[in-house]
This record gives C-alpha cells, structure tokens and sequence, in this order.
C-alpha cells in the first residue's frame, strides 16, 4: 500500500532546519569565509567606481578653477581611465573568484548531502520502501537536493552580495554628499513598501500558477494514460471540457501573474524617475547656490548610484521563491534523514569467517504489519549441510521463511538462529554474505554480464566469473551475446529473457561461494522447457554440500531434497521425506495432487 | 509505409497560423515596444540640458526644477507604454500556449493504440510541458525582446549618430562585439550545462535503480559497493558541473568588464573632446547614459537567439504530435449518414492480427449470435484480449474482418460502435475523481440512479457504504487506494452502467473470491440475457454458465464448445477444471 505524501509549502526562514543545514556547511566554513570576504571587496570596488567618474568630470572636464591646461586635463582623463580600468579589473576578479569558490562549496556540500540521503535511503526499513514509490524516494536525492545547491548558490550568496553591495552604495552616497544622500534615503521606504506590495503579489500569482500547472500536469497524465479507456466510452469529447477548464484556469492564472510582473518595471522605471528628479532638483539648488557640497560630477555620480541600487532589487522575488523551495526540500530531506531504521546490527557483533550452515526456527510469530500474524509459533531445525523444502498453499507464510533468515525483518516473538546463535547477534552485510539468495525473477542491475554476476566485487577475477557461469549453464548463453561477458543489460543494452536472468542469477549466487542456499523456486511462465532443464540442473549443482532450503513449488525440486516441511496458516503441520508424507495421505499427499496437474 | 518517412513533408501546423488569430494584440503591442522605446532614448536629452545648464550657471532654480518635472513625466509615459507592451506581449504567450495545448490535447483524444503503444507517457508529457514552455517563451519574450532590442539600436543609433559620428562609432564597434561574445558564450555554456544533465540523469537512472533493487542490494549485502560507485558517480558531476562553473561564473563579470571599457572608452573620446569644446558636458553625460540604456538590449539580443533557437526546436517536436495521424478513424466523416446500431451476430471471419512482428491472433472463424454469452479460456498471452478488442475497433486486424450483424466494424462511426459495446477491462483505469463519476464515466451524465444500480449488480456497493463519504470518495494518489477486487467490481459496474449491447468482461473475476463472483454472475444472469456477452477468464466457475466456451492457444481457437463437452474431452479446458477442483479441495479442508 502507498502512502499519500504530505504536502510542504515551505516557510521562508525556519530556524530548526538552517541549523541542520549548517551542521554541512561547517566543513567548508573557511571557502565560504574567503568568498565572503570577496564579495565584500567586490561590493566596495564595485560602489567606487562612480566616484572615479565624479572626479574625471569635476576636475578634468568641467574644468574647475584651478586653470588646468587642456594637456594637463587630457592627462588626467587619461589618469583616472586606466585606474577606472584598473578597478574594473579588479571587480571582475573578484565577483569571479567569490563566485567559482561559492560554487565550489555549494557543489560539495550538496555532494555530503547527497551520500548521505542515498546512503539512508538504502538502509531504511523494507516497510519504508513498500509504503513510498521508488519515484518519490528519487526526488529526495534529485530535485531536493537541488533546490538546497540553488539556495546556496543563488539565495544565499546573491542575498548577502545584494545587502553588501547596498550598504556600500549608501555609505560612498553620504560621503559624496550628505545633502542628496539623505534626500534621497526618503524615498527609499517607499520603494521598499511599493516593491514588497508588488514581490507579495507577484508571489501569489506565480503560487496559483504553480499550483494551477499541477493540476493541469496531473490531468494530463492521466488522460495519455487512460486515453483507451476514455475512447473505449466516447469520453473524448469531455475529457477535452474537462483539460480546457484546467488550461485556461492556467491560462487565467499566467494573465494574473504577468499583470503583476507588467507592474514591477515600470513601477521602478517610475520611482527610479523620482529618485534621479530629486538629485537634479535637489543637487541642481544646490550648484546654483554656488555650494561647495554639490558638483555636477556628484550628480552624475548619483545618477550611477541610483542605476545600482535599483538592480538588486529586481530579482528579489525570485530569490525569495528559491528560499521558500529549498526550506520545504530540506523538510522533507530531513524528514527522510530521521526516519527511524527498524533492523539495527549489535554493538558488538560476532565475527564470521563461515558458517557451517545449520539454521533453526525457535517459536518464531511473525508479521509485517501489527497483528496481523503470517508465522505463529513456527520452529524447526536444519542441520548443515541438509536440504529442505518447504511446501504450503499461497499464504502459508513460506516466503517470509527467506527474508527472516536474511534477517530483512526481525521477528516479534521467538528467534531464528544460524549456527545456533541468534542472526540479530551478527553484523547484517556478515550474515548476508555468507547467504545466497535464488529467485526466479531475479533483479538485474544495468551494466555488463560480468558486472551482475561480480556485483563489482573487485576480489572477484574474471575467471571466477567464467567458471561460475559455466558450472550453472550460463556460459552457453552469455558466449553467444554479441560482446559476450562484457555486453550491456538493462538500460541501452539488450534485455534478457526471463530464462537468461535466472542462470545469471544463479551463477551470481554461485561466485559468492554462500554457506547457505535460500532458493524461491516459484512455478514462472514464460521459461521454455530447455531453460527450464539447465535451470535444475544449475540448482541440484549448487546445492551440493550446502545447506539448502527452497521455497518449493515444483514437483521436481521437492523429489530432490532431504527433508519436507509443510506448512499451513502459518505453522508446521506436516514434516517427512517425500516417500514418508505420501503415506500419511496427509494434506501433503493433496498437495502433491494438485502439483502433479499443475500445467506446466 | 517506410518510404513515406523518407519524404520530407510540410507540417499542416504552423506556429504563424496561432500568431495570424491575434494580429491586433501584437501590431498593439509593437507600438507600445516603440513608443516606450522612443521615450526612453529622449530622456536622456533632458539630462543634457540640465548638465549643460548647471556647468554654464546663470539659470534659475525654475528652470532645473522644469527638467526635473519634465524627466518625471517622460518616465511616466514611458511606463505606462512598457506596462501595456509586457501586459500584452507577454500575455500573448501565455493565449498562444494555451490554444497550442488545447490542439494537442485534442489531438491526442484522437489517437488510437498504435500512437499510444509506440510513445512514452514521460516524453509526451515533457513535450507538453518543457517543450511546449519554451514555445511560450518563444512567443512572449521572444516579441518582446526582439522588438524591444532591434528598435532600441535603430533609435538610439540613430540619435548617436547626430551627435557625435566618432562616438558612435565606437559604440557600433563595442556593442554588437558584446553581443556577439554574450551569444558565443551561452552556447558554450548550453552545450557543458548538457553535459551536466546528462550525467545527472545518470545519477538519478542508479539511484532509481538502486532503490527498486534494494532487496537484492541488501541481500548480497554490498551497500558499501553501491555507495561507493554512487559517489564516484557524483565526483563526475562535481567535475562536469566545476567545468560548467569555469565558463558560467564569470559570464557577468565579463559583461560589466566590457561596460567598463565601454565608459572609459567614452571618458576618454568624449572627454578629449570637452576639453577641446567639441563637445558639451551634458552630451557627455547623455552618451554615458546610452550606453546604460543599451547594454540590456545587448545582453538580449544573445539571449533571445538563444531563445528562439530553443523554441524552433520544440516547436518541431511538438509539431511531431500535431502531425501524427490516428490509423484507426472513422472511414466516413461521422455525421454524413445516420447508420444503423451495430446489432446482430458478431462474425470473425478469417481474422489474422500481426502486432510488433508476432501474429497475434491467427485464422480466427467465430460467430457470437445475438444474445449468446461466449466464455473465452487460454494461457496467458494467448491472445484473448486484444480478440475481444477488434470488436470495439481498439486494434486492427492484419487481415479478415469483423463483422456485427453483417457489416464490417470498420464501416460504423467509431463513436455509434462504442457506444453499444462495453467493456471491462483487464486492469481497469480508475480516474482520481469520485467513485460515483468513476462508474458514471460512460454516461453522457452521472445518472445516480443508474450508478447505484450497477454498483448493486456488481456487489460494490457493501464496499461503498463502508466508505466515509460513499459514493463521493476520491480515489487515486490523494484519496482512496481500492482493492484488487474493488477494482475489478468498480469496472464491472462502469461497463454495465452504460448498458450495451454487448458486454465484454476481461478477467474481472481474478481477484474477487468465488462466493461473491457466484452472486455477480447470478445478478448479471438476469441482465445478459438481452445482450451478447463474452466473458473471459482463467476460472472455470466463471466460464461454466456460459452458452460457448472457446480456448485460445498461440492465437488459434484450439477448443470450442459447452463446459459438459468441453470437460469430456482431453486439452487445456479439462486440465484447468482438474486443478482448480483439487485446488478448492485443499480450501475447503482446514
């Protein structure tokens, strides 16, 4: 059953989560400094530029009184050209710098971030991954993620530049000139009010849009999914109402969002106009005056400063959405992140080099979900070296048998014990190493045939992998593929039949050299007969000298074992060899029937 | 049919067809484009004029206190002109996107099985959705900035050009050099950014992997491998996504560096001239400010090249649907005659049906008479759903033709052949809407009456009033996930809802326990009588009552007849009734 997710729209600031997402910042806190301090240095130079501007035009252009010559003023221009450069220069490097240093770090703490959320993902509880899509699990490592190296990147940094950037205008204002300076800081609320009404609305807008598009999206899928279906009722004509009442509420929405964006621009094209009316009014009193306070180089400067100042705020809607996106992905990142994990391995684990493969069932109840019991009271002993099978209806509880010896759950009453110790008291990866798992629709990874025979393991050589594919009868295949062991699977590569995956994983279970076998041996369609008699074959070989416990639903694979256990509603009822069941006329000698007419 | 591809044909669907529909909006919108434009190039001047005034001395206070209202209202006309040219420009966009969805959805309501078995919901989806985006883009912004940049350089150019030749010049030589730089740049910086996509989904197609594989991760306990190979994956990233930093980050410095030069460049021509008296502070500052006014319509020329190249190229794609042609549609326009509902005997005659190289179905002779109830049996992939399927006209046969009362389906409007057949598919599609209109889906209006009469036949509704909100439920991601079972009765209820003709029910018994499915088929006893019924199933208790049994084996008819001939003689039929007998032996005992 999948469980609905719940929704996140996300606060602007959460105090509670940016701690955590310093906790990965820490690491990096020297680059982030040193690009801190470039963006501080970037924000000065940038801010004295103008003022070069004022100087070439109060002393060497307009002249001034000193009498300059006109070479001597030309020389000046000169002069202050190249220093103009100069600084450019400068603040080139620096934004350059700061900004590949920034990216640096974002990248490698998005990195951190990444490893650990997958390294979660991968061992949280089965029950976990049956309750959540493996689509929705992406979207943590994918799109979260980036959402949070957007934050760093472009939220944070442009946040910082910008108020650094502003505060270094405002200080060389007052410098230049107190007077304009803070004529000028009046309108400034205003501005703030006048931008914030629009960035609020334009929020909003671009809310519903986003919402709207959803919708829209969601519609959309679900129609090309069910586009028979719908044709298969004459629905076309409806669902066609139905789309058009999303896409021009879409539509509907976008006109309200591009009413508000039509606004901001001019809106600032109007209070820039304010802004630079009053410096002339203002500054231009001033030089009629004959102040000394107040050059037509300062008013010049001032018409820069203005252009400046009003650049940053234009984005500030947007980066105010990339902060409200990241806090709802790193939400649900950290909600992954403290998902509690259900089979932990003990403190002090024993050691395994082999097990000599004897495995018991002691009283064992079990189920996945609250009680709802698919073992009751189940025990049993298999001593090394044995083979059994275990046979029951569906239902039974047969296949949770495998998944507690693998320990993939604990069991809620009694306990399972390999080596006649308890599997919690191993390390998980230890016990599941020395345990090979068969079943028939085994999962094959993209990559090479030798890849998902190795699974990488880089002990392995690739005669062990040859010599395992030719001891379960996969050789034959695999020699035939076009790049033989080394031809791609899955993903741009060929797709193997159903037949093929189980002898690769076969020989995949067999370069692992397990002490115990744990084989699902369910009746599949689709295998032709041939397969079929390599696939026994592979088996009765690996078996040999291993403990071995299959899941049986074949006549064949029950014939060949030591030992049969029969079970029923979770719990043993009947246990013999093959001949010894066949006597009891028992609910065994029924199955058996049943198997015997089962179409092939 | 290959030859065709090879053919280079002319789309039907051009993007000018949907511009031609708002010809007015965007002559309006080029206007507002011109005069905000011409406006913003005339502000300077008033600069000029008071620089001038204020270096020469001997005005009044009036007099500045005038360029000061004078720039006020200038700017003022100029954004009320920049506010209609976004509001419409822009809106456009969004009015065209629109009705280029709506085509494409209804296009797609047209196209048939063939279509839907060859593409991949994601990438239909991404041509709605990013595709169909950038087309907006295309339209909206690329209007906008287009005509915004290529009038701002004419007028401001032109304007350059009457006051200072040399000045000019040097503007003409800097900013398209700018431009130029800008549009280089970007492509540099589209083709790494594809590199890093590219290795992202890389990343995404493992952790995809990894997680649909986590049992055999665990099992072979190599979670440590995977995390390794995954982080040595994202170290590639990092590299890739370093690589695309290198050219991406200093994109803006370069920018301001050029504008940089760009005042010195005039600081040094035009100052020389000050001093020579050549020229006048004011046009001084008045240059300066061109080269403020322009240095955005630079940058965007490269960037709306950019764009438009983008859009073309999703424009193509999205023509791809636009021009896909349903193989299976009516032969004759629907409404040209008033035909006759398809009523009578349902006659397979010789039918072959090849799908993606393997025959499907082969020589199938079958007539269904009017009334019968025909009971279909066979392996799985034996080919009975798509037999029950070229009734409805889902899929085509290769060769040989279907006949209802004597004429050929093909022959039928396909909305008049639907509508008497109703069909219950395998894996019903359930919509995320409520139960009611789920069951309802096949009526022309959610008849309540009607709903909860087949929610009765179909044992549903016990299941229903379990439900909080009954027959109002949500179903699907954000309401209620149904049963196997609930499923399959939701579906029985949707076909017999519409009460055809002939009810064709796809293994709908599967997941729904014996007793249950007796008192379906009690129920529905009563109302196939009147209509041809064909049931399909892989459970003799549901294929016992029925008139005619076949069994579909490799696509051929292998068996035929009533369950009492059918279990005398040898074959899959008398195998499957053995088995499920043993099989509801060992049920039965506990």
């Amino acid at each position: 059953m999948i469980a609905p997710e719940p929704e996140i729209h996300g606060k602007l600031f959460d105090w509670g989560l940016t701690r955590r997402l310093l906790a990965y910042v820490r690491k990096y806190r020297l680059m982030l400094f040193i690009a801190v301090v470039f963006i501080l240095f970037m924000a000065l130079v940038n801010s004295f530029m103008p003022v070069l501007l004022k100087v070439a035009i109060d002393d060497y252009l307009v002249g001034g009184e000193d009498g300059l010559s006109s070479a001597e003023r030309i020389a000046g221009i000169t002069r202050i050209g190249l220093f103009y450069i100069g600084m450019a220069a400068l603040a080139f490097l620096f934004r350059y710098v700061q900004s590949y240093l920034m990216a640096w770090t974002a990248e490698h703490i998005i990195y951190d971030m990444r490893a650990d959320i997958y390294e979660k993902i991968l061992r949280l509880p089965l029950r976990y991954m049956d309750r959540n899509p493996v689509g929705r699990l992406m979207t943590r490592v994918t799109s979260d993620v980036d959402a949070m190296q957007k934050m760093v990147t472009d939220g944070l940094v442009g946040l910082i530049a910008d108020l650094f950037a502003l505060f270094a205008i405002m200080g060389f204002m007052v410098y230049l000139s107190p007077r304009l300076a803070f004529t000028l800081f009046a309108v400034f609320p205003v501005l703030f009010a006048v931008m914030a009404w629009i960035n609020r609305n334009t929020r909003r807008a671009h809310r519903q849009v986003r919402y709207r598009q959803s919708a829209l999206n969601a519609y959309l899928q679900e129609m090309i999914t069910g586009m028979l279906t719908v044709q298969m009722f004459n629905r076309e004509q409806r669902v066609r109402e139905r789309f058009d009442e999303r896409n021009s509420s879409l539509r509907e929405g976008w006109i309200e969002a591009v009413r508000w964006v039509s606004y901001f621009f001019p809106a600032m094209e109007i209070l820039n106009a304010v802004s630079i009316a009053l410096v002339l009014g203002v500054g231009g009193a001033a030089i009629l005056a004959g102040s000394d306070a107040v050059t037509i180089g300062v008013v010049v400067a001032f018409l820069a400063y203005i252009r400046d100042f009003f650049r940053p705020l234009e984005d500030l809607s947007e980066k105010s959405t990339v902060f409200q996106t990241a806090m709802a992905s790193s939400e649900r990142i950290f909600g992954l992140m403290d998902e509690p994990e259900d089979v932990l391995d003990p403190k002090e684990p024993v050691p395994i080099d082999h097990f000599r493969g004897a495995v018991a069932f002691e009283h064992v109840a079990f189920a996945y979900v609250d009680e709802d019991w698919v073992l009751r009271d189940l025990s049993f002993r298999i001593d090394p070296g044995e083979s059994v099978a275990i046979v029951g209806a569906t239902g039974a509880g047969k296949t949770s048998i495998i998944s507690l010896i693998s320990r993939f759950y604990d069991v809620q009453r009694g306990c399972v014990k390999v080596d006649d110790r308890d599997v919690r008291a191993y390390r998980q990866v230890d016990l599941r190493r020395r345990i090979g798992v068969v079943i028939q629709d085994p999962f094959i990874f993209s990559g090479s045939i030798a890849s998902n025979i190795s699974l990488h393991n880089p002990d392995v050589t690739r005669e062990q992998i040859v010599q395992a594919a030719r001891y379960v009868n996969a050789h034959r295949f695999i020699e035939k593929l076009p790049d033989g062991y080394d031809t791609r699977v899955q993903e741009r590569g060929i797709t193997l039949s159903t037949g093929q995956k189980q002898l690769l994983a076969l020989a995949r279970a067999l370069v692992q050299n397990p002490d115990i076998l744990l084989i699902l041996d369910e009746a599949t369609a689709n295998v032709d007969t041939e397969s079929e008699q390599l696939i026994q074959e592979a088996l009765k070989r690996l078996m040999k000298g291993r403990t071995s416990i299959v899941i049986a639903h074949r006549l064949s694979t029950i014939r060949g074992v030591n030992r049969i256990i029969v079970m029923k509603h979770g719990r043993k009822i009947e246990e013999g060899s093959h001949a010894e069941l066949i006597q009891q006329e028992g609910y065994y000698r029924r199955l058996y029937e049943l198997l015997a007419h089962q179409p092939a | 049919m290959g030859f065709q591809n090879s053919v280079k044909k002319q789309s039907k669907h051009a993007l000018l067809d949907y511009l031609r529909a708002h010809t007015r909006r965007v002559v309006l919108g080029v206007t507002a484009v011109t005069f905000s434009v011409l406006i913003g190039v005339l502000i300077p001047f008033i600069t000029r004029f008071a620089v001038d005034d204020l270096v020469d001395g001997g005005v009044r206070w009036s007099t500045i206190l005038g360029y000061a209202c004078a720039y006020l209202a200038a700017a003022l006309c100029s954004a009320s002109f920049g506010l209609w040219m976004r509001k419409l420009l822009l809106s456009l966009g969004h009015r065209i996107e629109y009705e280029i969805r709506r085509d494409i959805f209804a296009h797609l309501t047209r196209l048939d099985y063939y279509f839907y078995s060859r593409q991949r919901t994601g990438d239909l989806m991404t041509k709605m959705t990013s595709d169909l985006n950038a087309v907006r883009e295309f339209v909206g912004q690329g209007i906008l900035q287009g005509a915004r940049t290529s009038i701002g350089f004419v007028l401001a150019f032109g304007i350059m050009f009457a006051i200072n030749v040399r000045m000019a010049l040097v503007m003409l030589f800097l900013l398209p050099t700018t431009s130029l730089l800008f549009f280089l740049l970007l492509r540099i910086i589209r083709r790494r950014y594809e590199e890093t996509q590219e290795q992202f989904s890389i990343i995404s197609n493992y952790s995809q992997e990894s997680f649909a594989g986590i049992r055999t991760i665990r099992g072979y306990g190599i979670e440590d491998r995977q995390n390794a190979h995954f982080a040595r994956l994202n170290e590639t990233y990092i590299d890739l996504k370093m690589a695309l930093s290198r050219v991406e980050r200093p994109l803006w410095p370069a920018m301001s560096m050029l504008f940089s030069i760009g005042v010195v460049l005039i600081l040094w021509i035009g100052g020389r001239q000050v001093v020579a008296g050549e020229l006048s502070v004011g046009a001084f500052v008045q240059f300066m400010q061109y080269l403020f006014i322009l240095q955005w319509p630079m940058l965007a020329l490269g960037w709306t090249i950019n764009l438009l190249q983008r859009g073309l190229t999703s424009w193509k794609r999205i023509q791809s649907i636009l021009d896909a042609e349903p193989q299976i549609r009516d032969e004759t326009p629907a409404e040209s005659e008033e035909t006759a509902p398809p009523r009578g005997d349902i006659v397979f005659d010789r039918v072959r049906l090849d799908m993606g190289g393997v025959t499907a179905l082969d020589d199938i002779q079958l007539t269904v008479a009017r009334g019968e109830t025909l009971g279909i049996t066979g392996p799985t992939g034996s080919g009975k759903t798509v037999l029950v399927w070229l009734i409805a006209r889902l899929i085509e046969p290769t060769d040989g033709r279907v006949l209802i009362g004597g004429r050929d389906v093909r022959s039928f409007p396909l909305q008049t052949l639907r509508r008497y057949v109703g069909i219950a598919p395998q894996e019903a599609f359930l919509f995320s809407d409520t139960l009611a209109n789920n069951i309802a889906f096949g009526l022309e209006e959610t008849d309540l009456e009607k709903v909860f009469t087949a929610a009765e036949v179909a044992e549903l509704s016990p299941d229903i009033e379990s439900f909080p909100k009954r027959y109002e439920t949500l179903l699907g991601e954000r309401g209620v996930t149904l049963s196997g079972g609930q499923r399959q009765r939701t579906a029985i209820s949707r076909a017999i809802a519409r009460n055809p003709a002939i009810l064709i029910l796809d293994d709908v018994f599967s997941a729904i326990d014996t007793q249950t499915e007796a008192n379906i088929q009690a129920r529905l006893g009563s109302v196939m009588t009147e209509r041809t019924s064909i049931v399909i199933s892989h459970r003799v208790s549901s294929l016992r009552h029925a008139d005619r049994i076949i069994v579909l084996e490799n696509g051929r008819i292998t068996q035929q007849g009533t369950h009492r001939e059918l279990v005398e003689q040898p074959g899959y039929y008398r195998d499957l009734d053995e088995v499920q007998r043993l099989e509801a032996r060992l049920e039965t005992e506990s």
